[in-house]
């Protein structure tokens, strides 16, 4: 701290001492960047750790799934593509991919039209409006850990599980079955979990925007009979458009990367490969079998999916005019 | 025409009734793994599955006791307070000086570093999971609690930095003017005239970052690992499920121990919270 208290006393004396001597303009520029280089010195511990710790390990990443390295203290060896090509063949691999595709393209639609009319809902402050914003804010609380935990005991089998019993007592027990270890509803019951986190605090995101539209053009179109659902797609939504862009690939990218702990704590990939996809892949090949090429090279190709994803929702959703 | 117009609000109003029926459904669905979250801590096993629904019918603590020692939940808090704390205070440290320089300039370069700060939106740390492990290794802090809060101070710069300089930007200048007149230096106008004015800044992000560092999972278990010295509460709750089987009381008394703290501080400061999530969540 004191160096860059002195650095910036420095920039602050020069412009004063040099001012009277009538410099060039080559060398007045370079004080004027001297100055504003100086005048930035606080913010080069807070860049310089960021990109220590976030960036470093990105660009990590790109090197590392050019090598081959089994286990987190093993040596690593250069094996040029070899990693790409073994992961592309692998049928793990395509299992969750195809569960990843599968997982996104439900989750976020589900998750940003739900919140999206429920936001509206909210809008309107409807009776019970206070009561309600708190309940949807709730799950945002929980951690992942904790929603997970609750949903294993939630979505047990028989005859431990909630769902099964409440199932059992409205005379549907023909559904009742091991949710989350059952092939078929095991993604399902992640994707599930995850909307019941997700949909509340995404409505209250949207429904924070709306707030900010000027009250004259909602009232205009209400003079002009407009009903409740004309005014969310005719007005309201087509103000939000960009917004819901940027909400929707935010929602993209979590799903893509922070779904591997729901994945681990719900199902741990089970069974089989039935609920493994790409993010929990990284973990499983990672920290269980050991093999970090194969593990970077699946976290290269999610980055790549995530920022080609993200960028592809921002501009589908920019404003038309 | 009338009859028109009427059977058409008629239409519209039903529409609108069965909106409401539909958000309180969605709210019931909400609400019941919560509630069942809430009062199964205070169960028995039989009681939990004959009647799930039902209150307890004594306040029994037993399974709190259990979760306590199954799950050596004291340490865990401890490590995770902590660590919480820690990058707290290691991310107000570094972010506050340079949203101050950032507030302040209005250079060239300092569009540039701001850009900078951005970029760190569009870098999703998970992808990165394994070369952040290896590195750790490197710096040779591997399952030390200081390599989790170095990496989380960094995880939360970008966004602490960009919120902080947007709000040390509504400051006036002419305060820092008057204090640089009468002779003030650099760090001392810092930390007597843009501090103690941040402080609502400084409070959204700390809250922001507080529910983020208490909630993390998955770096906590891979950079911290799973030994009950040294691991935070949320690593300590999925071990609940391995060390007895389908206690459920006792698991969810885990769950809602470690619950706590961020809806205490939800109940207290449920306005600014409210806002300070929804800030974080617009930034990126």
């Amino acid at each position: 701290m004191t160096s860059l208290v002195i650095e910036e006393e420095k920039s602050t004396m020069t412009p004063s001492a040099h001012h009277g001597a009538g410099r060039s303009i080559d060398s007045r520029r370079r004080l004027r960047l001297r100055r504003s280089i100086g005048g930035l010195a606080g913010t080069v511990p807070a860049l310089a750790w960021y990109l220590l710790f976030l960036l470093g390990p990105l660009l990590g990443l790109f090197w590392m799934s050019f090598y081959d390295q089994p286990g987190i203290l093993a040596d690593s060896t250069f094996v040029g593509i070899n990693n790409f090509t073994h992961v592309l063949g692998d049928p793990a691999f395509r299992i969750a991919l195809i569960n990843t595709v599968l997982q996104v393209t439900f989750l976020v639609p589900v998750l940003m039209i739900a919140s999206l009319l429920l936001a509206y809902y909210l809008h309107r402050k409807p009776r019970g409006y206070g009561v309600l914003s708190v309940v949807l804010f709730l799950p945002a609380l929980l951690s992942l850990a904790g929603r997970s935990m609750a949903f294993v005991a939630i979505l047990a089998p028989k005859p431990f599980g909630l769902l099964n019993g409440v199932l059992e007592a409205l005379h549907l027990g023909f559904l009742e079955r091991a949710w989350l270890a059952d092939p078929r509803t095991a993604l399902l019951s992640i994707i599930a979990v995850e909307l019941w986190g997700g949909i509340g605090f995404t409505a209250i995101l949207l429904n924070a925007r709306m707030a900010s539209i000027p009250f004259e053009v909602e009232e205009s179109a209400t003079l002009d009979g407009i009903g409740q659902l004309g005014m969310l797609r005719q007005i309201i939504y087509p103000m939000l458009r960009d917004y819901f862009g940027v909400v929707a690939a935010l929602q993209l990218i979590w799903t893509l990367f922070t779904s591997a702990g729901d994945v681990l704590l719900l199902t741990g990939g089970g069974p089989g490969y039935a609920s493994t996809n790409l993010a929990y892949l990284v973990y499983n090949k990672a920290f269980l079998q050991q093999d970090l090429g194969y593990a970077t090279t699946v976290g290269v190709l999610l980055f790549v999916a995530g920022l080609v994803g993200a960028l592809t929702l921002r501009a589908a959703f920019k404003p038309k005019y | 025409m009338t009859l028109q117009i009427r059977s058409k609000t008629r239409l519209r109003r039903a529409g609108w009734g069965l909106s409401h029926a539909l958000v309180w459904v969605y709210v019931l669905l909400v609400l019941i793994p919560l509630y069942f979250l809430l009062i199964s801590p205070f169960k028995s096993n039989p009681e939990i599955f004959n009647t799930p629904f039902a209150l307890p019918q004594t306040f029994r603590l037993s399974n709190f006791v259990s979760a306590w020692q199954n799950a050596s939940l004291g340490p865990g808090l401890l490590n995770s307070l902590l660590i919480t704390v820690g990058a707290e205070i290691l991310t107000i440290v570094l972010a506050l000086p340079a949203a101050f320089s950032l507030a302040r300039s209005t250079t060239r370069l300092s569009a540039v570093v701001e850009r900078l700060f951005l970029l760190g939106f569009l870098i999703p740390g998970f992808a990165a999971l394994v070369p952040t492990v290896l590195f750790a290794v490197r710096l040779n802090l591997l399952y030390t609690p200081e390599i989790l809060i170095f990496y989380f101070a960094a995880t939360a710069l970008p966004l602490s930095v960009i919120v902080l300089t947007a709000f040390l930007r509504t400051i006036p200048k002419e305060l820092e003017e008057a204090a640089r007149m009468d002779g003030a230096g650099w760090f001392v106008v810092l930390l007597r005239i843009y501090f103690p004015l941040s402080l609502p800044g400084v409070v959204t992000v700390v809250l922001l970052n507080f529910l983020a560092f208490w909630n993390e999972f998955i770096f906590s278990i891979v950079l911290l690992g799973p030994d009950p010295a040294v691991r935070t509460v949320q690593v300590a709750l999925p071990d609940l499920t391995s060390t007895t089987g389908t206690q459920y009381g006792l698991l969810l008394a885990g769950v809602l121990v470690a619950f706590l703290p961020p809806l205490l501080v939800y109940a207290f400061l449920q306005k600014r919270m409210q806002s300070a999530m929804i800030t974080g969540a617009v930034k990126g």
